[in-house]
């Protein structure tokens, strides 16, 4: 009985370490998540990633606007 | 963040356009500085006066904005009606106006995003107005 206990305890353990992490490593790749996104006059949509040349062109003026605000 | 000069309301259309803008900045909080480009690549309005980073604001705005031409051509489209550029450092948010003008805002990443560009879609009609106003002047 108290070794079944003690392999609930280690499950429960390791399980609540796996949702933390995952909770942590996704609220970190929102946080510096950088995209692009052109809507067209007909609503069609393009996703650019900042992982994309072109997709950098914009961010990195994006940045630079931003600093000194518009 | 530069803070915007919403002092010159006086009855021009440069004035109609801080006006304009000041509105649009009480309307949706989330938004910390906001401009008009004309299609010629002028800043009409924004929150900086005469002097380097106005220059600087201009040049970036204008290069935002041919990038964005350039992907719609790409797409064989003829121009891009919204653009939203998300970074670390906040959003751009850019509205297309008559005329190829084109009406821009700043925001904190932690911002409202469809909200401010609801509201941004809402302030186009009076801000073409004013845009309007000021070539007939």
């Amino acid at each position: 009985m108290k070794k079944l206990f003690r392999g609930f305890l280690l499950v429960g353990t390791l399980a609540g370490a796996v949702v933390i992490l995952k909770g942590y490593l996704g609220r970190s790749e929102t946080a510096g998540e950088e995209a692009v996104q052109i809507i067209f006059q007909d609503g069609s949509t393009r996703s650019l990633s900042s992982n994309t040349v072109e997709g950098q062109e914009f961010t990195d003026i994006a940045r630079k606007v931003l600093e000194i605000g518009v | 963040m530069a803070e915007s000069d919403t002092t010159n309301t006086e009855a021009t259309p440069e004035g109609d356009l801080d006006r304009l803008l000041g509105d649009l900045r009480a309307l949706a909080g989330d938004i910390e500085s906001c401009a008009v480009l004309s299609g010629d690549g002028d800043l009409l309005s924004s929150s900086h006066g005469p002097g380097v980073e106005r220059d600087r604001v201009t040049a970036m705005l204008g290069a935002l904005a041919g990038l964005a031409r350039r992907a719609a051509r790409e797409e064989g489209r003829e121009r891009a009606a919204q653009l939203r550029i998300q970074t670390q450092a906040g959003n751009l948010l850019m509205v297309e106006l008559e005329g190829s003008a084109t009406l821009v805002a700043a925001t904190a990443p932690e911002a409202r995003v469809g909200l401010v560009l609801y509201d941004m879609r809402n302030a186009r009609r009076e801000i073409e107005k004013a845009i309007e106003g000021g070539r007939k002047s």
